[in-house]
């Protein structure tokens, strides 16, 4: 359990917003993710989550630092050439959205079974037909809906079968960008236990992107906080919901709304001050593994 | 079924009919029937029939249609029925030439637009654009003047020249979505080749906007290429076409021979509305991919 799958390190892309002026979206993060880990990355809508998980799929190319599957450094064009195949196949993202990530054009089946039918694998139930419809059960879709098209399904049932054509491949390393926001609660917990069903049975890894903190709360093993493409903290779920240590977490933390109604109004919102973040400091470690952005705050 | 299902719980498809009114709609069976029979005798009848398209038989001029002459003859004394095949010929070869060309050219502009820096993309759809705003006949006229005297290639040529650009338009619009969008990443993630990606993801979502286009563009062509002829601004007199028959309609008219201008126009018509009507089913088709969001 404690191999290094994952490991990201000083992770900095920035997007040119024309006229010389650069948005930086994510900005020297860095964490490490454990084989048969879920690594939680939570922060606001715009915080530079999405722009992570692309960077780690080599969608985007980071301006600066490194990112490491398995050793290798999967931003070094020459090692991901040698490697790409088991890169190719062993990492797996399921796209915040995904009435785009999915082709309007094909068949759902053919869309489960296409990276089956990339990689030529010989798919393990007979057909690819066979094997699409095994995932979409899987999910919890009737194979009915394997000749639709994805713009006659539900957000919910396409969000369904995006998850579906990741776990064809059976991933190492499965990224979910906020795989399940689009989903009813009922779903949303099914599929969370999916999830946790794939980690314990079969040791998937997540790198589980979410807004939702009850989720993160229940699914996740670890969590890290973003902020303006800022890694505030990186604590144990636990650790971090009990005692967070960066005022913007803080924050975060104490908008979650208690469903007892008497403490819910006693609960006390902590604001956090936009101008007084400070991004210059460094990571601090506070206990074996926790972590917290500048050293001043970290004092409990 | 297998108990780990149960994990997330199945809930059956709603209805499993295909909703009715999402149907491509019907297959036009009649106009791909009609315009398979005109390529077919445009290709066979010029070279099984005896008769010579272009032959003057001045003892037989103005014939009207009957055993020996089945559509008649025309005032300088040539077969209509063979004419309607060789000239048939002629046109739906001008139809498919200068489309073929003004597609080529259409998907080379707009793929260098599409994937070109923003500048240069600007620079190649404003002059898009002024082409665009020029009336094409006019300039069709003016390049074939310049070219001298027409003849099929040339006047494919300078039809297929003028053409291409509402098409580049849309592919330039189609690369720029299709260059960005998430299941062309997504495809490539999953370890899809240039090859692949090309194949199920982009030419399908490519030809699917463009092909009701490029069957317009058919038809434009062969209505271009009618007019230039009728206007005698075409081809020849004595290259057999629709047009350049249709051209003698004046000949026709005085000397009350309704077939002369009648069965050429009927042919043309027949033709223009069975390519409409394919193209229509087309875009039909195409229309079907729009999301539900
Ligand atoms: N292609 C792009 N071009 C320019 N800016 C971009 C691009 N993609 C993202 N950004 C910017 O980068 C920042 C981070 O975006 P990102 O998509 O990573 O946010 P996110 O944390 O995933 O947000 P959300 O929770 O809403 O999905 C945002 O400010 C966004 O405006
Ligand atoms: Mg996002």
């Amino acid at each position: 359990m404690c191999e290094t799958l994952l490991d990201v390190r000083g992770l900095c892309h920035s997007f040119p917003l024309g006229a010389g002026r650069y948005l930086r979206a994510v900005d020297g993060v860095s964490f490490r993710i454990r084989k048969g880990e879920i690594f939680g990355l939570v922060g606001e809508s715009g915080s530079g989550k999405s722009t992570v998980a692309r960077c780690v799929m080599n969608i985007l190319r980071p301006q600066a630092g490194s990112i490491l599957y398995r050793g290798v450094d999967v931003c070094d064009p020459a090692q991901f050439r040698a490697n790409r195949r088991m890169l190719q196949t062993e990492r797996q993202i399921i796209f915040q959205d995904s009435s785009s990530s999915l082709d309007q054009r094909m068949k759902v089946a053919d869309i489960i079974a296409e990276p089956l039918a990339v990689n030529h694998i010989v798919p393990p139930r007979g057909s690819l037909r066979a094997e699409a419809a095994f995932q979409l059960r899987y999910v919890g879709m009737d194979p009915a809906y394997l000749d639709r098209y994805p713009p006659e399904l539900s957000g919910g049932q396409r969000q369904r079968v995006a998850i579906a054509r990741a776990l064809t491949m059976e991933p190492s390393l499965l990224v979910a960008d906020e795989p399940i926001a689009a989903l009813d609660v009922s779903i949303q917990a099914q599929i969370i236990n999916l999830f946790r069903h794939l980690q314990a049975e079969h040791g998937f890894t997540f790198l589980f992107i979410a807004h939702d903190l009850a989720v993160v709360r229940y699914l996740c093993d670890r969590v890290g906080v973003l902020y303006r493409g800022k890694l505030v903290e990186m604590a144990p779920t636990k650790e971090l919901f009990d005692r967070p240590l960066h005022p913007y977490t803080k924050a975060l933390l104490s908008a979650i709304p208690i469903p007892d109604p008497r403490r819910e109004r006693a609960r006390t919102r902590f604001h956090f001050d936009e101008a007084a973040f400070d991004r210059t400091g460094g990571f601090v470690q506070v206990s074996p593994e926790h972590f917290v952005l500048g050293g001043k705050e970290a004092e409990p | 079924m297998d108990e780990r299902f149960a994990l997330v719980g199945l809930c059956p498809a709603a209805e499993q009919a295909a909703p009715k009114g999402r149907r491509p709609g019907k297959r036009p069976a009649l106009a791909a029937a009609f315009l398979a029979l005109m390529v077919l005798g445009c290709l066979l009848f010029p070279l099984l029939l005896t008769k010579d398209p272009a032959s003057m038989d001045l003892s037989n001029y103005a014939r009207e249609p009957d055993g020996t002459f089945w559509f008649g003859t025309d005032t300088m004394g040539r077969d209509i029925f063979a004419m309607i095949w060789s000239g048939g010929r002629v046109s739906l070869s001008i139809g498919f030439l200068a489309t073929a060309l003004s597609t080529v050219i259409a998907v080379a502009v707009g793929a260098v637009s599409g994937l070109a820096p923003r500048w240069l993309d600007a620079l190649i759809m404003r002059l898009t654009d002024i082409l665009l705003s020029i009336p094409s006949l006019l300039v069709i006229i003016l390049l074939q003047a310049a070219l001298g005297r027409a003849n099929i290639a040339s006047l494919s040529l300078v039809i297929g020249a003028t053409g291409w650009m509402s098409v580049a338009r849309v592919v330039r619009t189609e690369v720029r979505q299709l260059r960005t969008s998430e299941y062309v990443a997504a495809a490539r993630c999953m370890g899809g080749g240039t090859f692949h990606i090309l194949r199920r993801h982009l030419a399908p979502n490519f030809l699917a906007s463009i092909m009701f286009m490029v069957v317009m563009n058919v038809r434009g062509a062969i209505v271009a290429e009618s007019t230039l002829s009728f206007m005698g601004a075409g081809l020849p007199l004595d290259t057999v076409s629709w047009g350049s028959m249709l051209s003698l309609a004046e000949n026709a008219l005085t000397a009350g021979a309704w077939w002369i201008v009648l069965i050429p126009g009927l042919f043309l018509v027949a033709t223009l509305l069975a390519v409409t009507e394919l193209g229509e089913w087309l875009r039909r088709s195409a229309n079907r991919g729009q999301s539900n969001l």
